[in-house]
């Protein structure tokens, strides 16, 4: 494969002649509390939203839920991959877009941007390697209709597209690398989708997801795991890895809307998946949809989100035990924030704090017209 | 077979037609007769803040502190009726924040505030500079803080080392808020402005293709309205019981308005949900959740009625904190019924993260 360089000029093009550039710009708040944060250790956090004008972005908040600062975005952002030396990140256009941009906010430097190669389409999820020289990103090899982890060089100037490996499975969603940074884990959705035929799902009788270990300087299988084939509608997408570096993987259930399946499992290289059990006074209220799974900074804690059914689940990593639930409508972007808790981002621009998973969340901001899309992801 | 085909071309028929026409009128509706009028009654009780803000700066005396409640009452009141209008003009060069820095549990505009009187910051002296500073100390809930003691006193005026500077500050606060809130007022009067884009949906509208776009916004604003009352009025200040009850996280406690605010948002919610007339868009079999609606809001508004006032001093054995938490239950039927019952009905979208596939 030839080494692209890419350039905003390649960028603007593949966007069709939008007007604006990635602009990077501080709040009104921004300025009093980073002269106030210099020096202190504060969390920081982002996440792609939409604001009431239609207009997109990724916002950087502190661990207040105060917007700092916003990148514009040309179309709805997604998911996040934040550098390993925690001074970069990511952000992935939401599938079927084709551009993705690389932040370094700590710098005062114009964002970098990625366009997805002719054929290919970005879906939303990527991840750093180990040392941070190389971005994987999963793919949509359309016409092929195949999922791949197109690898891209991020330790220079240029970002460049150095080649691509299978993920063995179609609709690959998040991947993540595991702590020794030997092994990619790829949740393959399992459902077909191609660009012209917008966000349709092409094959929800025959889909087959499934979760791969892939060997992350090969790029060659290690493992592939399925659930049963009763749940081959359960489409595995979003995933965290705890302290022993098991996946938990959350899904989203193409079968009948009366069926309550199960919808997180956890996966490790060498066993069989195990199934968690939501607790019976949930089950027919999350829509069968997971949006987003995030573990706490100790991995002891998975809190997995359901925004259509205005649940978060909290479970024990360990012994795989329900802890609790919250209810914070359209909340759906969760990351690990300080003493083993939660934030939790919302669609009507809300930012709660959950210290226990059985107590009251706590909404910190709502920044007003923000809507938080799906992921939400400590920086530093 | 037959039947089957003409039930589907009917159904299709009646989806379109809600779509095409049907939703302009509510827009008009809500814009006429909620928007423009309650922006406008702020905007009006918002520049009454300066002069009483001058008055009792000049003597603080017991007609002049009344006047002054009375003022920042009447602002927080109707503040309160137009704060979940986020979008369009309130949103534009960041006004609501600069009126109201809430939610703000660990107290951030406290601080700020504090360091401003430590350096004596004199940039907060004049509307026009302190439009420039930290939304966070710009607003009302600014104006709260420095007017009002923690017993829901005014020390506004009254002598001591800060009077000059805090009334110099509050003048400013005061201007400001009077200024965000003409500048809301005129945004939404102004016929070429945000209303025309909210009217004229269409393909050639850069934000709303459809009308169906445009209703949504606007209605889920009135239901995320509800959300924010129940999980960021009611809820931190019941706390997990009624002896760890925190009648100071409610809104405006310090100034002994809550009871004001709380009525305000609530009945401002119903009054734009009213004016919409959404009726004759629902079938008959689904009119029923918008009675529902009406008969739930007058409940949410007997409870706040027989709460006993201020909320910051009469939270303990007064039975307050029982209505509170069953006016937390009816919030919570409230945001079913607009979710599922009216929405539902009209076939609104809702979330924004409620999109499958991501």
């Amino acid at each position: 494969m030839g080494l692209t360089a890419i350039s905003r000029r390649g960028f603007l093009t593949a966007l069709g002649g939008w007007a604006a550039a990635p602009a990077f710009s501080g709040s009104t708040l921004a300025a009093s509390l980073l002269e106030k944060t210099a020096g202190d250790d504060a969390r920081l956090f982002a996440s792609a939203y939409k604001l009431a004008d239609g207009s997109f972005g990724i916002g950087l908040l502190d661990d207040y839920g105060q917007v700092l600062a916003r990148i514009t975005l040309p179309g709805r952002g997604h998911g996040i991959a934040v550098s390993p030396d925690r001074r970069r990140f990511v952000a992935f256009a939401r599938r079927p877009g084709t551009f993705a941009l690389l932040v370094r906010p700590f710098e005062d430097r114009e964002p970098l941007v990625l366009v997805a190669e002719p054929g290919r389409h970005f879906y939303g999820h990527g991840c750093y390697s180990a040392d941070g020289r190389l971005l994987y990103a999963v793919e949509n090899d359309f016409e092929a209709v195949r999922g791949v982890v197109g690898v891209y060089d991020v330790s220079g100037e240029l970002v460049r597209r150095i080649g691509e490996f299978p993920t063995h499975g179609i609709g690959p969603h998040d991947i993540a690398l595991s702590a020794d940074g030997t092994m990619l884990v790829i949740a393959n959705g399992g459902i077909e989708t191609h660009p012209d035929r917008a966000r349709e799902k092409l094959n929800l009788e025959t889909m087959q997801p499934s979760v791969v270990f892939v060997d992350a300087e090969s790029g060659d299988l290690v493992v592939r795991h399925q659930l049963d084939g009763s749940l081959h509608q359960l489409s595995l997408r979003h995933m965290a890895l705890d302290q022993k570096g098991r996946a938990w993987v959350g899904g989203q259930y193409e079968g009948a809307a009366s069926d309550a399946p199960p919808l997180v499992a956890v996966f490790t290289q060498d066993d069989v998946p195990k199934l968690t059990e939501i607790p019976a006074h949930l089950a027919g209220k999350l829509e069968n949809y997971i949006g987003s799974v995030a573990a706490n900074s100790t991995g002891d804690v998975i809190a997995t989100s359901a925004p259509r059914g205005g649940h978060t689940l909290f479970w024990n990593a360990v012994s795989g035990d329900f802890l609790g639930a919250q209810s914070i409508p359209d909340g759906c972007g969760v990351a690990p924030a300080d003493q083993g808790s939660f934030l939790i981002s919302d669609g009507n621009g809300g930012v709660s704090y959950v210290l226990e998973p059985g107590a009251s969340s706590e909404v910190l901001s709502r920044p007003p017209g923000f809507a938080w899309d799906n992921h939400l992801v400590a920086i530093s | 077979m037959n039947h089957l085909a003409l039930g589907l071309t009917v159904l299709l028929i009646g989806v379109s037609a809600a779509d095409a026409a049907d939703f302009k009128q509510p827009l008009e509706n809500v814009i006429t007769g909620y928007i423009r009028p309650a922006t406008a009654a702020f905007a009006e009780s918002a520049a009454d803040l300066p002069d009483a803000v001058s008055a009792v700066c000049a003597e603080s005396d017991d007609a002049r502190i009344e006047a002054f409640k009375d003022v920042f009452s009447d602002a927080v009141r109707d503040f309160s009726r137009i704060q979940f209008l986020r979008f369009g003009p309130l949103l534009d060069n960041d006004r609501l924040s600069r009126l109201s820095f809430r939610p703000d549990p660990r107290g951030r505009a406290q601080r700020q505030i504090r360091k401003l009187y430590a350096s004596k910051d004199t940039s907060v002296l004049s509307a026009q500079s302190l439009a420039q500073k930290s939304v966070a100390v710009q607003s009302l809930t600014a104006l709260e803080l420095i007017a009002f003691d923690k017993d829901t006193d005014v020390v506004l005026g009254r002598s001591g080392e800060n009077t000059d500077y805090t009334c110099g500050y509050a003048l400013a606060i005061a201007g400001n808020v009077a200024q965000i809130a003409e500048a809301t007022a005129t945004g939404w009067a102004n016929p070429d402005g945000y209303s025309r884009q909210l009217l004229s949906a269409g393909p050639e509208n850069a934000r709303y293709r459809t009308a169906t776009e445009a209703i949504e916004v606007v209605y889920n604003a009135l239901a995320t309205g509800v959300t924010i009352a129940k999980d960021q009025d009611l809820i931190p200040a019941l706390g997990k019981s009624e002896d760890k009850a925190k009648p100071r996280r409610f809104p405006f406690s310090r100034s002994g308005n809550s009871v004001v605010y709380l009525t305000g948002e609530l009945d401002g919610i119903h009054d734009a949900l009213v004016s919409m007339d959404l009726k004759p868009l629902m079938s008959p079999a689904d009119q029923w959740t918008l009675d529902t609606l009406g008969f739930e809001f007058k409940n949410a508004g007997n409870y706040l009625a027989a709460l006993e006032t201020p909320l910051r001093k009469s939270f303990a054995n007064t039975g307050n904190y029982n209505r509170v938490t069953a006016l937390s239950i009816t919030l919570s039927s409230i945001q079913e019924l607009m979710v599922d019952g009216v929405a539902g009905a009209l076939g609104l979208a809702g979330g924004f993260n409620a999109l499958d596939g991501d």
